[in-house]
């Protein structure tokens, strides 16, 4: 989505004549009569913000009158008269202050929809980043406050009931924020924050595997919202792959892992694998190597194949953490055990059994939270990823990849026999076990909350900076009629544009594409020529 | 010299930068002044030329001062500083508040729409007809060079069409309407309809088709252009119709009968006409032969070759040609019976039309959406023979007989039809074969020719502003914001599917739809959503009409999102 265009102030001389108001463009020469309310909207234009002119102005003049004048008189600067537009968006200087951003809460709404470690992650997130930011969010009347209470650290500026009907959430949000963090994944409401121009957004993608089918039609989504001053976070570098492959623009997607919290060990490995054994009722954990599987795959697909994986190695003491087949798979094979963190109690166990843990298996796909992987890695155990874009960098040389493949429908393929043979070569005594112990301890150690939160102010920075140069204004130079024409030579009837100024006929497609690249980004201008089955003619930008 | 003292506009003197400049408030023009200039301005308007110059001498330069004067002169012939004409203020201010009315048309010297005499041709005459009765319902201001009252109700104001588009507020502000004449190739009127400040424009329209195919595709331009309170008029139902095949929206097409002076077109002492007639021309078989008549420019788009054949099928009959001359035709072997009465002034033109027994209308041109003459002709009880197409026949009715004609599937060369002369020749014989027959249509056309008065024509057109104005009310702008994405395709799919999205928030951030949220619109939507915050829905109808192939589904797509649009404002 194309930003607002905004407008400078030409040189200009504004002036009362017989009880009315006028203002003479003195580039132009044109004079044009004002209204009271476009007079006032005139006199703070150079000066202050749409938002500062509309809440400075509220008082006075009803919403509508407001906008209708701002709008008026943007539509004078379209046409050449009082304003100009401004060709390229002004790069802000670098702020030397703690930023504050906004924190839309819409988020807490997919709290039920979300795994528990999910959402504790982002309430870290938020909590650990108020140590480097200012934050706030909007209480709406009508809204239910759960989620919002919950954290001291994010102030909460109520919106009053009277005007809280009238205008969405976007604009209480051009308050003077450096920023917008976005975190909710499958639910639109923050999508209307993209529409304010200038205010970076930094939009937090979660790759868990509850999300796994909505995930490309939300990616595909925000793709069409997103400007260049604006900012996806992934988790994980196989995320990022991941939209790579999928052709979206790379340039404004950042990999930061959520950070991790790692609990003291109770004790050494053996110690652990009592207590697992114990918990679980099952001796396995004291007499086999044993094998964590840190799940993100498609559910039904995945039951199966942990089958086969566990049949295939009954000699492997497997405890897999799925959040979504825990609940389902009630007759896993002998060899395993599924567990899954579903509130705090099951989350304050969890570092015991990845205590337990000889090896760390996992698919580098959508759906696998990398922050649980890290987790289980954390106290010396070493990886296997079955990855599709090579060794994930957030696990180098803390164990091996085994290709595979995968899509987004949860297809997934792995070679059985390589990646047995990669599981048991890792769970055996060697030298390069050792070194990859250690590396994994060292890696796990890296991501703390404190530093995923550092990165994340970084990145507001980084997107503040970034020009945002989709402002046209050539297109109006010569404006198009689409019309139809009769060819009265073949009586035919066909669609083209009659150019005024030039007064001549011009092609239809290029035309359009021109028109809709006013408003519309070119991926989306291309979406609609695609959907029509029409070659897209670039226009002359 | 200028000829000072000059009355001048409202202005406004200001500094900016160091330099002078007048806002010229009339003209919403801002000019930029030496210091000679200002001092000239502070006397101008009580001084003379001489005065002036004396009295500036002791500070300027006489250079400086004669270079300000042909600076000034300059301005004012650009319209500038200067009111050029008759201070029409005081005419405006005691005036009621009757509504007024811009005409503008330009390449038409306003003066000769009230000297009848110097107006031809059909669309002329009507024009001329129509704009006189109008002031009984209108002030009407004249586009022109300068101010001037000229009759009751009728001023030329000093608006140039160059001024129009920066002079929008002021018009907008003091005009119910703008009136103005459909032309092929103006260049004018189509920037205008961008506008909303203009208060609706109707354009009337007398020539719908022809000209290779130009007169359509300039009124299809206009039509896309045209905003929903601007619309044409046109004679006869016929133009509607026929747009009705290239346009979803033919409603922007309003009929518009022509009138005419029943008090002067009346019947007369036929046999008076005739020899009247025969004694101009020294031909008495007029006085003694049934006669029928012609009255036109003699040209082959005219019918003049049918109507020269059907004298030839017709030795019996005296064939009467009244034109301003025979033209080519004059170089030609005429059958005798065939006989050029001549071209006569407007008030002479009943006594032609009543020394004829039959009035033979042939013009095979596609700009034929009425037939001003022939119901002139009808009105001094002369039946008519016209042929079938366009839109003649609706203004004869019953009052004459219609002749077959092979109507052309498109226009070829500015002809879209051919009059059977043998059907025109068989029906003109049955106008004239019985005298009761005769009688009976004479009286009838009499009859429906007064039914068509300027009266009715000229508050049709008011009647037509107030629709118009009804539309504007209903104009709703286009705030809604949407955005077009891919949509994951299903796992069967290869091709990726795309939508559009509607947000719940539009352009002013008033939240138009329940929630703050998104909603999915199919593509075609979105795009008509995208055109209609610049475009026309005519131009939207452009371009589904060239995208979608089904029309009925085109046409409901456009209407949900102008619903959509209407129901979020």
């Amino acid at each position: 989505m194309v930003s607002q265009r905004r407008y400078r102030l030409k040189q200009h001389h504004t002036f009362e004549q017989d009880g009315r108001k006028y203002v003479a463009d003195l580039e132009t020469s044109d004079i044009v009569p004002l209204k009271d309310v476009e007079w006032e909207i005139l006199s703070r234009y150079e000066s202050q913000t749409v938002y500062q002119i509309v809440e400075g102005l509220k008082e006075r003049y009803k919403l509508t009158t407001l906008f209708e004048g701002i709008e008026r008189l943007e539509r004078l600067g379209q046409q050449g008269s009082v304003l100009s537009p401004v060709v390229e968006a002004a790069v802000p200087p670098t702020a030397n202050r703690t930023p504050k951003l906004l924190v839309p809460f819409h988020f807490t709404k997919e709290r039920s929809a979300l795994d528990y470690v999910t959402n504790l992650n982002r309430y870290q997130c938020v909590t650990h980043l108020a140590e480097f930011a200012e934050l706030e969010t909007f209480a709406f009347p009508e809204e239910e406050k759960v989620g919002i209470q919950d954290l001291d650290q994010v102030r909460v500026r109520n919106i009053a009931s009277a005007k809280s009907g009238v205008l969405a959430s976007p604009w209480y949000a051009m308050a003077g924020y450096d920023g917008i963090l976005l975190f909710s994944q499958s639910l639109t409401d923050d999508l209307l924050y993209y529409r304010i121009p200038d205010i970076p957004i930094v939009h937090c993608i979660e790759g868990a595997q509850r999300l796994q089918h909505v995930l490309p039609r939300t990616l595909l989504t925000l793709s069409a919202f997103q400007s260049p001053k604006d900012t996806w976070v992934v988790k994980a570098s196989w995320m990022q792959a991941w939209l790579a492959e999928l052709g979206m623009p790379m340039e404004n997607v950042r990999v930061i892992p959520d950070g991790i919290d790692v609990v003291e060990p109770i004790g050494d490995k053996a110690l652990a694998k009592r207590y697992t054994a114990a918990l679980f009722e099952k001796p396995m954990f004291l007499e086999k190597p044993v094998v964590g599987l840190i799940s993100g795959f498609e559910p039904k697909r995945g039951a199966a194949w942990i089958s086969e994986f566990a049949r295939t190695n009954p000699h492997l003491a497997i405890f897999v953490y799925d959040t979504m087949l825990e609940p389902h798979y009630r007759h896993p094979p002998e060899n395993v055990v599924i567990f899954s963190a579903d509130d705090e109690e099951t989350r304050s166990v969890l570092p015991i059994f990845f205590q337990a843990l000889d090896l760390v298996c996992f698919p580098a796909m959508p759906g696998t939270p990398l922050s649980i992987v890290l987790e289980a890695m954390a106290y010396r155990a070493p990886c296997v990823a079955m990855t599709k874009y090579g060794m994930p960098a957030e696990v180098a040389d803390a164990g091996v990849a085994v290709k595979s493949d995968w899509d987004a429908f949860g297809n997934f393929h792995v070679s059985m026999t390589e990646l047995s043979e990669a599981v048991n070569a890792g769970v055996q005594p060697s030298t390069t076990r050792t070194q990859c112990e250690n590396t994994a301890a060292a890696v796990a150690q890296q991501y703390t909350r404190k530093k995923a939160a550092q990165e994340l102010v970084g990145v507001f920075a980084e997107g503040s900076q970034r020009k945002v140069n989709d402002f046209r204004t050539e297109s109006t130079l010569f404006p198009p009629v689409f019309c139809r024409r009769y060819e009265p030579d073949t009586g035919a009837m066909r669609t083209c544009v009659y150019r005024l100024g030039t007064n001549r006929y011009d092609g239809l497609e290029r035309t359009l594409a021109e028109v809709l690249g006013e408003r519309h980004t070119p991926a989306e201008v291309a979406s609609v020529f695609k959907h029509f089955g029409r070659q897209e003619t670039p226009p002359d930008f | 010299m200028l000829g000072f003292p000059k009355m001048l506009h409202p202005l406004h003197l200001f500094e900016e930068g160091g330099v002078t400049y007048a806002a010229d408030i009339e003209k919403a023009r801002v000019v930029e002044l030496s210091a000679v200039m200002v001092d000239i301005l502070k006397l101008a308007e009580t001084q003379t030329d001489t005065a002036i110059v004396q009295t500036l001498r002791a500070s300027y330069g006489e250079d400086d001062i004669a270079e300000a004067f042909e600076r000034f002169a300059e301005l004012e012939k650009e319209g500038l500083l200067f009111n050029r004409g008759e201070n029409l203020q005081q005419s405006f201010a005691t005036e009621s508040k009757w509504r007024k009315l811009l005409v503008v048309l330009p390449g038409i010297r306003v003066d000769s729409l009230f000297d009848i005499e110097t107006v031809s041709a059909g669309t002329n005459m009507a024009l001329s007809y129509m704009i006189r009765h109008l002031t009984k319902y209108a002030d009407l201001h004249f586009a022109g060079s300068q101010n001037r009252k000229i009759a009751d109700g009728v001023y030329e104001v000093d608006i140039g069409v160059a001024d129009l588009i920066r002079l929008r507020s002021k018009i907008g502000e003091t005009y119910y309407g703008i009136l103005t004449l459909h032309q092929d190739h103006e260049r004018w009127l189509l920037p205008l309809y961008r506008h909303p400040e203009f208060p609706p424009i109707l354009v009337q329209n007398h020539a719908p088709r022809g000209h290779g195919g130009q007169a359509i595709n300039s009124m299809l331009r206009h039509y896309a252009a045209m905003r929903d309170c601007d619309g044409f008029t046109a004679p006869s139902d016929y133009v509607r119709e026929f747009y009705a095949e290239f346009v979803w929206d033919p409603s922007f097409f309003n009929t518009l009968p022509n009138g005419v002076d029943a008090t002067l077109f009346k019947p007369m002492e036929k046999m008076e006409a005739k020899q009247e007639i025969a004694a101009a021309v020294g031909d008495d078989r007029i006085e003694t032969v049934p006669t029928v008549g012609y009255l036109s420019r003699v040209q082959s788009e005219k019918g003049a070759s049918v109507y020269v054949k059907v004298a030839e099928l017709n030795p019996h009959l005296m064939f009467l040609i009244a034109g301003p001359n025979l033209g080519r035709y004059a170089s030609r072997k005429l059958p005798d019976n065939l006989v050029y009465v001549g071209f006569h002034r407007r008030e002479k033109l009943p006594t032609v039309y009543n020394a004829f027994d039959v009035y033979c209308f042939l013009s095979m041109s596609g700009e034929e959406t009425f037939g001003l003459t022939v119901l002139e002709a009808m009105a001094c009880g002369v039946p008519p023979v016209v042929p079938n197409f366009d839109g003649v026949p609706s203004v004869v009715g019953d009052a004459g007989l219609v002749a077959d004609a092979k109507r052309f599937d498109r226009d070829i060369a500015t002809l879209v039809s051919y009059p059977c002369p043998i059907d025109v020749s068989e029906k003109i014989n049955t106008l004239l074969g019985n005298t009761e027959t005769w009688q009976m249509f004479s009286e009838r056309a009499r009859e429906r020719a007064v039914s068509f008065t300027w009266e009715k024509t000229a508050s049709r057109i008011v009647q037509v502003f107030e629709e118009l104005h009804q539309k504007k009310k209903l104009i709703n702008p286009n705030r809604l914001l949407n955005v077009f994405t891919p949509a994951q395709p299903l796992q069967e799919e290869q091709e990726m599917r795309y939508r559009s999205l509607v947000l719940s928030m539009n352009a002013h951030y008033e939240r138009c739809l329940i929630r703050d949220a998104v909603y999915p619109l199919r593509v075609e939507d979105g795009l008509v959503l995208s055109i209609l915050k610049d475009h026309t829905p005519r131009e939207v109808e452009s371009i589904l009409a060239e995208w979608v192939d089904d029309q009925t589904e085109a046409e409901a797509i456009l209407e949900r999102v102008q619903g959509l649009i209407d129901g979020t404002v």
